[in-house]
């Protein structure tokens, strides 16, 4: 059942790669959030209930539910549009995405180690590089942070794989998702929207030598 | 053989079923399912007529087109039993004989000197381009899957075990529905209804095409339709008895028709220069399936 | 004591977050400098004991505390001077300070930490601190500053991050769970190399960003440009001791495996890329802050080429960077009254300096020696061991590079500070200059005679604790 969730979270890696809205993204990364949820909910069945169920609320209600509603908040005060804004088009976007894809699949095949499962790596790599891509070739300042989001679900499956023997690890992860969502989000791209007034990164350049 | 007589007789439906889930779901009665069949049937009876800028190019495409769908069919399976042709490796032989018949429409449409059906043929070239790698792939996959490379063998071996199967048979048939979609230009990236530049892919390269030939255009692209439905029924019948089969081949060929009626009723269509993005994400898609089944094997490179 | 201290901090921070009033702030601060001292007292005394279990009192974590709380008495002093002379929001000052407190509180605990997981935590603490530290000013520059620097920090962290998760996965092996480092070094022979390799490129790439190496410095260049001066001096002193600590103690971890010598050519590959891209920034930059920051990029390269080198480069490593800190600092300091008076930046618009403050313009000039390691700076020596280290370890074509760059560094250096002190400035108007009170540089010279007195002669407690550091590393 794993598989069959880490298998739909590679196809929503693609479907980030054909999209054009920016509320599209937004969608990716709550259904991400659910598929978390249930991934997170059959591998750590066996840690302690306490900790279990802080991991499982933290998945649901920060990735799945105030993430997404915050985004769409700040999208809404800036009145950023609706597009993506890449600098590659789309087909480029999704050729390259599946060549990571490909690429993390055949990578993982030269590590010797059994005990970690080859497909939580692969996914987890994958989507680390998707998240990467993301960062570099969209225009807008927002979509930086939803590259960072969609690094950190990375993250947070390549967590999952040792999940059960250091269970301290996964709750590490939860925290940096924390900082980040409070911090990135929370005070910045507000302010940015209201300072800068064009929420593009083009701005950012008048700190150059 | 009897799967030959059963696709046959699944395509004298196929199109009046999908016309008439359209029709329901707007609220109107529609035709009846026979409908579609009584209009080709006129049409056989006239008589054509041949632009005089045409070469023998495009008398013979039509018949041509007609005949390479006749023999995919005679690939086709069912269940247990072999089709008419049927050898090792035969899904490439199916594939590129689909293959010949859409070369011979394209050179037809650019036969008639028109631009407009130019475009039509460069449009249907560049997505049936994009739709190929996604069937390679998946069959591949199937290919893999089961150690076969005979239609029949592939299909009557394969078996649904673990829940990762069944996600990878539930992808097969989304990438199935979706090249179906492609090949015969439904929505959502063609438009069968309207006649406007903007939408065309398929409709203007028959534009010229008139009588005898009109008719036995669009009698293929029912043929087609009931070859790629029984293509899906076959991934889910399996090793069932003939009296099972035929009830489970019809119902699925039904289901099917009206699957893609809804479908049809309910996306719009999408922009056209973003048509080839989601085509090549059919074959993305499919390439997980083939990293998937290498899952279940168990066997990486 | 640790939680106390830990304890007192926060609720000290969060007082001066909620206060409005100045008197209150200044009580609330000084309270917690007091807290502070105390508190490396304690630890000073409790050499090589461990609190709370994750906290060790040991060489390496002694010394940079003693550091932190010295640079941190003037830090707080020069903060004062500098937020009275512009318009006093009481809220901006309120978080100016609070944040102030939390960082200095969040690097004790790093600097104390025993176990690579609790480091991270507390450098997450860093970085949201200093980013409030940043955007004091609350302008659209520094505004993009401060987005820069949280943006690329945060990447650093989720790099390091990864690295713990890699480094968990080659545990197994040893058949431990334990992430302490003293842990980690004695089961360094029996850890899983390949997963191990993987975890060192990732955490010190991540933790170049708060030390200022490549690939992640630019974090750092346009931090220590928008803070306010003394923030700045914090950001480039103290902050950059923790990036130092995290490399240092994974590389001692690194040091007693099997892969000691693929991390030296790592690191020797960032080390250089940091000095050169130091070397062709500083010879073009006009902003005398990102001068500065530059110049940390230079010392930053230096120390790991210290470490790389081995034999005596380790002792001045770390004698380096104590003594880097009190440089830098003063340097910053200096900035803050230098900005006072120009009212810019930019070294065009500066100039004539002995004549506007004679105190700051000696400060400057001996901050400048000492900065390019010229004797009788301690700087001098620690350079020198390294440069012998280089040389002994067979890096000769190294060696060469590397002085011709740092040539080229304190030429360019040397152009501007010169600029700023004896060429006339142009376009000044002398009218409206803001009077320096001399004794506002006295923090600066003891900084600076500290300098010399450690690196000349330095107390013997020094030596031994340095000695202490280094020797897991000691082959």
């Amino acid at each position: 059942m794993t598989n069959v969730l880490l298998l739909m979270f590679t196809i929503s890696l693609l479907y980030l790669g054909i999209a054009h809205r920016l509320l599209t993204y937004i969608k990716i990364l709550a259904v991400q959030g659910i598929l978390l949820f249930g991934i997170a909910f059959i591998e750590l069945i066996q840690i302690n209930a306490v900790n279990l169920a802080l991991i499982l609320l933290e998945t649901i209600v920060f990735k799945t539910i105030a993430i997404p509603l915050f985004l769409q908040y700040v999208m809404k005060r800036n009145r950023i549009t609706r597009d993506a804004e890449p600098f590659l088009p789309n087909f480029i976007s999704l050729i390259i995405i599946t060549l990571i894809i490909i690429t993390t699949f055949i990578l993982s095949n030269t590590i010797a180690d059994s005990r970690i499962s080859k497909i939580f790596f692969v996914v987890a790599l994958s989507t680390l590089f998707t998240g990467l891509y993301i960062i570099v070739t969209r225009h807008k300042i927002i979509t930086h942070v939803m590259g960072y989001l969609i690094i950190e679900n990375g993250v947070f499956i390549l967590s999952l794989a040792v999940g059960n023997e250091m269970p301290v690890l996964v709750n590490l992860g939860i925290l940096l998702d924390i900082f980040a969502s409070v911090f990135l989000l929370g005070i910045f791209v507000n302010r940015i929207g209201d300072e800068l007034k064009d929420v593009d990164v083009d701005q950012l350049k008048s700190l150059k030598d | 053989m009897i799967n030959f007589i059963l696709i046959i007789l699944a395509s004298l439906f196929f199109t009046g079923i999908i016309i008439r889930t359209k029709s329901i779901t707007s609220g109107r009665k529609g035709p009846g399912i026979f409908q579609p069949l009584k209009d080709i049937i006129r049409l056989l009876k006239k008589g054509a007529v041949y632009s005089k800028t045409t070469s023998f190019i495009f008398q013979i495409a039509p018949s041509i087109y007609f005949a390479s769908v006749i023999t995919a069919i005679m690939v086709i399976p069912l269940g247990n039993y072999k089709g008419l042709i049927s050898f090792e490796g035969d899904f490439v032989f199916f594939a590129y004989i689909l293959g010949i018949g859409k070369f011979f429409n394209i050179i037809s449409a650019l036969d008639t000197g028109s631009s407009f059906e130019g475009m039509g043929a460069s449009r249907e070239a560049l997505f049936s381009m994009f739709a190929e790698p996604a069937f390679f792939i998946l069959m591949g996959s199937l290919a893999l899957l089961t150690g076969h490379s005979s239609f029949q063998q592939i299909f009557s071996s394969l078996h649904f075990g673990s829940s990762i199967s069944y996600i990878l048979g539930i992808m097969a048939t989304f990438v199935l529905t979706i090249i179906t979609m492609v090949e015969n230009s439904r929505m959502p990236f063609d438009d069968p209804k309207t006649h406007l530049e903007l939408t065309m892919v398929h409709e203007v390269m028959i534009l010229d095409n008139s009588g005898f030939d009109l008719g036995l255009i669009l009698y293929t692209s029912s043929l087609k339709f009931a070859m790629y439905g029984s293509l899906i029924a076959n991934l889910f019948m399996g090793d069932f008895p003939l009296y099972l089969t035929i009830p489970i081949f019809f119902g699925m060929q039904i289901l099917f028709a009206m699957a893609i009626g809804l479908l049809e009723s309910f996306t719009a269509r999408f922009r056209m220069n973003h048509n080839a993005q989601y085509i090549l994400a059919l074959s993305s898609v499919s390439l997980l399936i083939f990293l998937g089944v290498l899952l279940i094997l168990g066997q990486f490179n | 004591m640790t939680g106390i201290y830990l304890a007192g901090a926060l609720s000290l921070a969060a007082f001066v977050f909620l206060n409005r009033s100045r008197i209150v702030n200044y009580v609330l601060v000084i309270a917690f400098l007091v807290l502070q001292v105390g508190f490396t007292v304690h630890i000073y005394t409790h050499f090589n004991q461990t609190e709370l279990h994750y906290f060790t009192a040991d060489g390496l974590g002694i010394l940079l505390l003693v550091t932190l709380t010295i640079i941190s008495i003037p830090a707080v002093y020069h903060s004062y001077v500098y937020l009275g002379s512009k318009q006093d929001n009481p809220k901006h000052t309120a978080i100016y300070f609070g944040s102030v407190i939390i960082l200095l509180m969040a690097l004790s605990a790093a600097y104390l930490s025993n176990h690579i997981a609790v480091t991270w935590i507390f450098v997450e603490l860093t970085t949201l601190s200093a980013s409030a530290l940043i955007y004091h000013r609350r302008n659209n520059r520094s505004l993009e500053g401060t987005w820069k620097y949280v943006f690329v920090c945060a990447i650093s962290i989720t790099l390091v991050f990864i690295g713990i998760l890699f480094l968990s996965f080659s545990l197994p092996q040893a058949g431990t769970e334990d992430l302490s480092f003293r842990h980690l070094i004695n089961k360094g022979h029996a850890l899983n190399i390949f997963w191990l390799r993987l975890a060192f490129i990732f955490i010190f790439t991540g933790f170049t960003a708060k030390f200022g190496l490549v690939p992640m410095y630019t974090a750092g260049i346009d931090a220590k440009d928008k803070a306010p001066s003394p923030a700045g001096a914090l950001l480039s002193s103290v902050l950059m001791n923790v990036g130092f600590v995290g490399i240092f103690r994974f590389y001692t971890v690194a040091a007693n495996t099997p892969i000691h010598a693929w991390a030296n050519h790592v690191m020797l590959i960032a080390a250089i890329l940091s000095i050169f891209v130091a070397t062709v920034y500083m010879s073009r930059v006009k902003n005398i802050k990102r001068m500065f920051a530059y110049s940390s990029i230079e010392h930053a390269g230096i120390i790991i080429l210290g470490l790389v080198a081995g034999g005596v480069g380790y002792y001045a490593a770390v004698l380096h960077i104590i003594l880097h800190s009190f440089v830098k600092s003063s340097l910053f300091f200096q900035q803050g009254q230098i900005y006072r008076i120009y009212k810019s930046k930019s070294i065009y618009d500066v100039g004539h300096y002995f004549k506007y403050n004679q105190a700051g313009a000696i400060v400057m000039l001996l901050a400048f020696f000492f900065s390019s390691a010229m004797p009788p700076s301690g700087l001098f020596i620690s350079e020198f061991m390294i440069f012998r280290a280089l040389f002994e370890a067979d890096y000769l074509w190294l060696l060469v590079v590397v002085m011709i760059l740092l040539t080229i560094i304190i030429w360019a250096f040397g152009k501007n500070v010169f600029k700023l002190l004896f060429t006339p400035a142009v376009e000044f108007k002398e009218d409206a200059i803001e009077k320096i009170n001399p004794a506002e540089s006295l923090s600066q010279y003891i900084f600076l005679g500290l300098v010399v007195y450690l690196g000349l002669n330095p107390p013997q407690q020094f030596v031994s604790l340095i000695q202490d550091a280094i020797q897991n590393l000691a082959h």
